[in-house]
């Protein structure tokens, strides 16, 4: 089932084009949003959430249309958002925060704003920092706090901007073991830069670049973008899209085989930088 | 562990709350060393999470302070009291700012006063209509409330929560400032003299802030405000007070400020961040 409908959405600041007629459907289950810095992601993710408004172009949230006032208000009931910088206030405690924020998405009776603060502070695993100021909790703690407060009302689309930035490896896979638990029943997008993450979590992968979606599949399609390209030498290729030198002291190279190389599996991240490789040179060419 | 165990009749009373406290207490001290005892008592998880519950919010919930229950008193509801008290612009720092301003104010007029009789309150009637235009650039906006964002995509947002926050900071700027006036030296009528142009100012700011930012707003038209009655009092300084706080200049600053406010309705939505300006 559809949740997310965005069609021909542009966006402009001055004379840069942050967004080109962007094109998507997302469904139930977490999807990924990969792309370099620059590509729009933010700004399409901010489109989603509301906190900005499009150029031009349309984007429905289960029907509703967020250019409207009472339909945009509509979709801030169905929507929890986790910004780039989310920014909470360092001087409040977990609790407070959470309360003031079940606040502001209307949550107006207290003993149902109470239960709905500690549901979501259990949910992220920080029933046990509720005291604590926000200042004096970890980096990965501060992210499950800003994923607490997305999941208060609990909202059918989370948006979720650069989740796993600055996170410690072992954070960042509890974060994903939480993503993926919140990810069986909702609607997640999420973008990031790591690879990693779209494999660990995601069923969808939208790849964007330049302002517009390059790509959308499955992680395996991804991969396979880069099918029967990805090699091993023992010496740097020339000429190639890219290549690097792997813990075995074998060159990887991803595009046109070199002398003397062997064919191997690709990886999304193979294929993420094969398509970015392609756009670019589309690009240039247009 | 023990070998030796509750009898039946022994755990009976104790479930039915019979047995005098040191019999309760003994067989308490036992149970909390024998888990085969301990597992025998039928716990009503209900029960349980709800005066966990009761517990948790107890320790952890922020409680009621004497601004907050005098508020209540007069019919605030308890949700808007935690929306508005989140108000950057209510923060102590804020606060201190403004009654600090508040308090060089009075302390410059009244010093003035001991020389120069008329013109004491000159200084306190320039400044105080800034200062809630000075709280409303701290109610609002990506540069002064970092969670601006959060804040921005909830269905709280919009205008009214715009105007509920910059009613608050308002409120408590003009209170400090009409307590001030009151200590004035001069006529009486000094101590709300400044309360038009303020309020034309304020309405002023937020209408202009449907276009720019809050603070840009606040900003432009303060500076403006500080600059022409410099200018007044540079060039007929003899006539200053009449000419700009008498019952002309009043007139004008409430026509302004319901003009203002006119505009304010007509473009409240550029207050929401969904709108495009």
């Amino acid at each position: 089932m559809t949740t997310v409908t965005v069609q021909g959405v542009s966006k402009h600041y001055g004379s840069l084009t942050a967004l080109d007629g962007v094109d998507l459907e997302i469904g139930v289950g977490v999807t990924g949003l990969l792309g370099p810095n620059g590509a729009g992601k933010s700004t399409l993710l901010r489109c989603l959430a509301t906190a900005l408004g499009p150029d031009s172009g349309s984007i429905r949230v289960r029907g509703l249309d967020p250019a409207v006032p009472a339909q945009r208000t509509e979709v801030r009931r169905r929507i929890g958002y986790l910004p780039q910088n989310p920014g909470l206030y360092p001087n409040f405690t977990a609790y407070d925060l959470l309360d003031y924020v079940a606040v502001l998405k209307e949550v107006t009776d207290t003993r149902q704003r109470r239960a709905e603060v500690r549901r979501v502070l259990d949910e992220v695993e920080l029933t046990d920092r509720a005291k604590t100021k926000v200042r004096k909790l970890s980096g990965g703690m501060r992210q499950r706090l800003g994923l607490a407060q997305a999941l208060l009302g609990d909202p059918e689309l989370l948006i979720l901007d650069e989740p796993t930035v600055g996170l410690d490896p072992e954070q960042r896979m509890l974060f994903r073991a939480l993503i993926s638990r919140i990810g069986e029943c909702r609607t997640v997008l999420l973008s990031t830069h790591q690879t990693e993450d779209v494999g660990a979590l995601c069923e969808r992968v939208v790849v964007m670049s330049g302002g517009r979606v390059v790509f959308e599949g499955s992680p395996r399609e991804l991969a396979g973008v880069a099918d029967g390209q990805v090699w091993l030498s023992e010496s740097p290729p020339q000429g190639n899209t890219a290549y690097w030198r792997n813990a075995d002291g074998l060159y990887r190279t991803v595009g046109q085989q070199p002398d003397g190389a062997e064919a191997t599996r690709p990886s999304i991240e193979d294929g993420y930088l094969m398509l970015l490789g392609r756009a670019a040179i589309a690009e240039v060419v247009r | 562990m023990s070998e030796w165990h509750l009898d039946p009749e022994l755990f009976e009373q104790y479930e039915q709350g019979v047995l005098n406290p040191s019999r309760v207490m003994a067989v308490e001290a036992h149970m909390s060393a024998c888990a085969t005892c301990r597992g025998r008592v039928p716990v009503d998880i209900t029960w349980l999470t709800g005066n966990w519950s009761i517990v948790f919010d107890n320790i952890h919930a922020p409680q009621a302070g004497p601004v907050q229950r005098l508020l209540t008193r007069v019919g605030l509801p308890e949700h808007r009291f935690r929306l508005l008290t989140a108000t950057p612009a209510l923060r102590w720092s804020w606060l201190i700012a403004t009654l600090s301003v508040v308090v060089l104010a009075v302390i410059a007029a009244s010093l003035s006063a001991v020389g120069e009789t008329g013109g004491a309150s000159r200084l306190f009637l320039v400044l105080a209509p800034v200062l809630p235009v000075v709280a409303v650039s701290g109610a609002y906006g990506s540069g002064i409330d970092p969670m601006h964002e959060i804040t921005g995509t909830t269905p709280s947002a919009g205008p009214a929560l715009v105007l509920w926050r910059a009613i608050s900071v308002i409120g408590a700027a003009t209170a400090l400032a009409g307590v001030a006036g009151l200590l004035l030296p001069g006529p009486g009528w000094y101590a709300a003299a400044w309360l038009l142009p303020a309020l034309l100012l304020c309405t002023g700011t937020l209408a202009l802030a449907t276009a720019w930012s809050l603070q840009a707003a606040a900003a432009a038209l303060g500076g403006l405000w500080l600059t022409g009655v410099s200018w007044v009092l540079g060039v007929r300084s003899e006539v200053f007070i009449p000419l700009v706080f008498g019952p002309i200049a009043q007139f004008v600053y409430l026509a302004a400020a319901a003009a203002a406010v006119a505009v304010l309705i007509r473009r409240r939505r550029h207050f929401d961040l969904g709108e495009s300006r």
